[in-house]
């Protein structure tokens, strides 16, 4: 049997249409189709599918609870499905500002899962600065050596060190002769300061050189330590990185690097940033990370943009995979879909006021899907966001996944704003801030986090600043209460 | 505008959390109190009479949400429970067995707490469990009686579980 048609495609009409458009469609239809009419044998059958439709679709209410479980309408193509959620169903007859979320989620199909990840094409770009002497750079020479080992033939893989200036310890070559290459990584020193740019840049060329069309391209960038003035050059590189469709994953060791840049810096690429707070965690989280590039099913997929006039994209956060702020300007990176992890997105609109009856778009644009196992590589499909305006709330309290993902982002909000507040010298409110928060994460058990927020509300009333350390631990820690449930562990590699 | 109900700080209208204290603004509306009585799960392992008995006197006077998995427990024909978490040969039994919702993963004691319905007033003591039992998140002392409010939100250990009375 065919598969039945959505309700869209019985009235012929697009997903976006209006309800005067909906309303033309069916009364053709209706004419042409009504039992006192029609023709053909099978006609009255569609007749009574085109009133089904129209009694869902003329129904706003009716209509968006349809429209959020239709599948998206390229499924067949798409190795992810698409699902929207808002916090409400409609907006409000207002003359104020209102919020409204939505969550964005692309699971993986389960065909897709099956298909063997793309060949890597990875450079690791490794800050050897004095600082990283020691534990640091043991563990760090051995992890590398352990990735080179474990890589599939088909993979690329390449090694960047930088302090004042990049060498290529690695240049990036398959089947490399693996005693050769373990001496090298094992001959790296450490001395001098840190300048990303130059190391970033020989990275991305590393990176860039071998780029295939299959491949799926990233630099690891591990840093303990600030970058002084080449942060703009950086950055425009990322920029460059993300139109090659290179990802940048930041991995800070210790409390004195720049979490701000890197998170920034990565989230230009779908990248996003981690902080690794003792030495013998590297090797765990650098592993999880290669890991992760193994499990790819869509390597990016980008949401191009553009917002009207009266409403404002006020917060952009990816929930899962790899939590992390999103950069609020078209395009938006929001990075790969994992077999084993959905991706989630959460946008938060302020819209300035709402009239009466009326359809606001909180946002109009694309998303573009980039994967293997699509046989054109790209797939766009066009995003519309858009909600009607009554002057009620619906009655239904908001989507539990939106809750819940707030849930969790508030608290990392909350730490967002005592650093405006440590920033601006309101050292006192961020102090009670930071109590507030303490308060909500001792509800959630998490009491080494909740002392280290009270120790810090303690300093910043005493000394008028964050300690270095404690600032990120709240940060990360506040951010990885977002990665649900017992932390994943991904085991060895393949 | 929303007001927060916790610390009066003003939010934009549609928030969800209040972006000052972190608490929630919006009520989940999850307190069903039409409760079917063949869906007792807590009840299994109690007294068999409790299963069968008809529509008693005393009617289920509260429900434990396990906000975690969205169920909902309700209890009733007495008045006082025992909550904790069955464990293999072990002579102790709580009233009302948590181990189906991860109850050992989130470190439930094996008698963790007791709720009691005390002059109409429902009460909630902890049983010196090792996690603690946290009302509203605030860490209860063992066996000292705390009143509850329909809706207040308990810890035992890491479990979470909204009280909703219908008494």
């Amino acid at each position: 049997m065919a598969k039945k048609q959505d309700y869209y495609s019985q009235l012929s009409i697009g997903r976006d249409a209006t309800a005067e458009e909906i309303r033309q469609a069916y009364f053709e239809a209706a004419r042409r189709l009504h039992p006192d009419k029609n023709v053909a044998p099978g006609e009255t059958e569609l007749f009574i599918d085109v009133q089904e439709a129209y009694e869902v679709l003329s129904n706003p209410k009716k209509r968006a609870r349809y429209d959020a479980i239709l599948p998206s309408e390229k499924t067949p193509l798409l190795p992810v499905e698409q699902r929207i959620l808002f916090s409400r169903s409609n907006l409000l007859h207002l003359d104020e500002p209102q919020l409204l979320y939505a969550l964005l989620e692309f699971s993986p199909k389960a065909d897709a899962s099956q298909s063997p990840a793309p060949p890597l094409n990875i450079c690791l770009v490794i800050d050897r600065s004095t600082s990283m002497q020691g534990k640091n750079m043991d563990v760090v020479k051995s992890t590398a050596i352990q990735i080179a080992r474990k890589l599939k033939a088909h993979d690329y893989f390449s090694l960047v060190a930088f302090s004042d200036r990049a060498e290529s310890i690695l240049p990036a070559e398959r089947g490399a002769d693996a005693k050769k290459s373990e001496a090298r990584i094992q001959m790296i020193q450490c001395s001098g300061g840190t300048e990303i740019f130059s190391g970033l840049e020989m990275g991305y060329n590393e990176v860039l050189r071998n780029q295939r069309n299959s491949s799926s391209n990233h630099i690891i960038l591990l840093t303990d330590g600030r970058t002084y003035g080449d942060e703009e050059k950086c950055l425009d590189l990322a920029r460059k990185a993300a139109e090659k469709g290179i990802s940048i994953r930041g991995l800070g060791i210790g409390s004195e690097w720049n979490d701000v840049f890197l998170d920034e810096l990565a989230s230009l690429t779908g990248g996003s940033s981690m902080y690794i707070s003792r030495p013998q965690d590297i090797q765990r989280i650098l592993l999880e990370q290669i890991n992760q590039l193994n499990m790819s099913v869509v390597e990016e997929t980008c949401l191009e943009f553009i917002i009207p006039e009266g409403t404002e994209l006020h917060y952009a956060f990816r929930i899962a995979p790899n939590p992390s702020l999103l950069p609020m300007e078209s395009p938006i990176r929001l990075g790969p879909v994992l077999k084993d992890n959905n991706l989630q997105v959460l946008m938060e609109f302020v819209v300035q006021s709402a009239g009466e009856n009326e359809t606001v778009t909180l946002l109009d644009g694309k998303i573009s899907v980039t994967s293997n196992n699509l046989e054109t590589k790209t797939v766009s499909f066009p995003l519309k966001l858009k909600r009607p305006v009554k002057n009620e709330h619906s009655k239904e309290p908001p989507a539990p996944e939106i809750v819940s993902a707030l849930s969790k982002l508030t608290l990392y909000r909350m730490q967002e704003q005592v650093r405006l507040e440590v920033t601006a010298g309101e050292y006192d409110r961020a102090a009670e801030h930071l109590q507030r928060l303490a308060t909500q994460l001792l509800a959630r058990g998490e009491r080494g986090l909740a002392r280290t927020a009270l120790l810090e509300a303690e300093q910043i009333s005493q000394k008028k600043s964050f300690s270095q350390e404690g600032q990120k631990e709240i940060k990360y820690g506040t951010r990885s209460l977002l990665i649900s449930g017992e932390r994943k562990q991904y085991g060895d590699l393949p | 505008m929303v007001i927060c109900p916790n610390c009066q700080h003003k939010e934009i209208s549609g928030a969800i959390f209040c972006s000052k204290c972190g608490a929630q603004l919006v009520d989940m509306n999850v307190a069903t109190h039409k409760i079917n009585t063949a869906e007792r799960r807590a009840a299994e392992g109690i007294t068999g009479g409790l299963k069968s008995s008809p529509p008693s006197t005393l009617q289920s006077w509260l429900s434990l949400h396990i906000v975690e998995s969205g169920q909902i427990l309700p209890l009733a024909d007495r008045t006082e429970f025992t909550l904790g978490r069955m464990a293999e040969g072990q002579p102790i039994v709580p009233d009302v067995d948590l181990s189906p919702y991860n109850a050992y993963a989130n470190g439930v004691s094996r008698l963790h707490s007791a709720i009691k319905l005390v002059n109409n007033q429902v009460v909630i003591l902890d049983l010196g469990s090792s996690n603690g039992t946290y009302l509203n998140g605030t860490r209860l002392s063992p066996y000292v009686e705390m009143p509850v409010r329909d809706g207040d939100i308990a810890y035992l250990g890491k479990l979470k579980i909204q009280l909703l009375i219908s008494a």
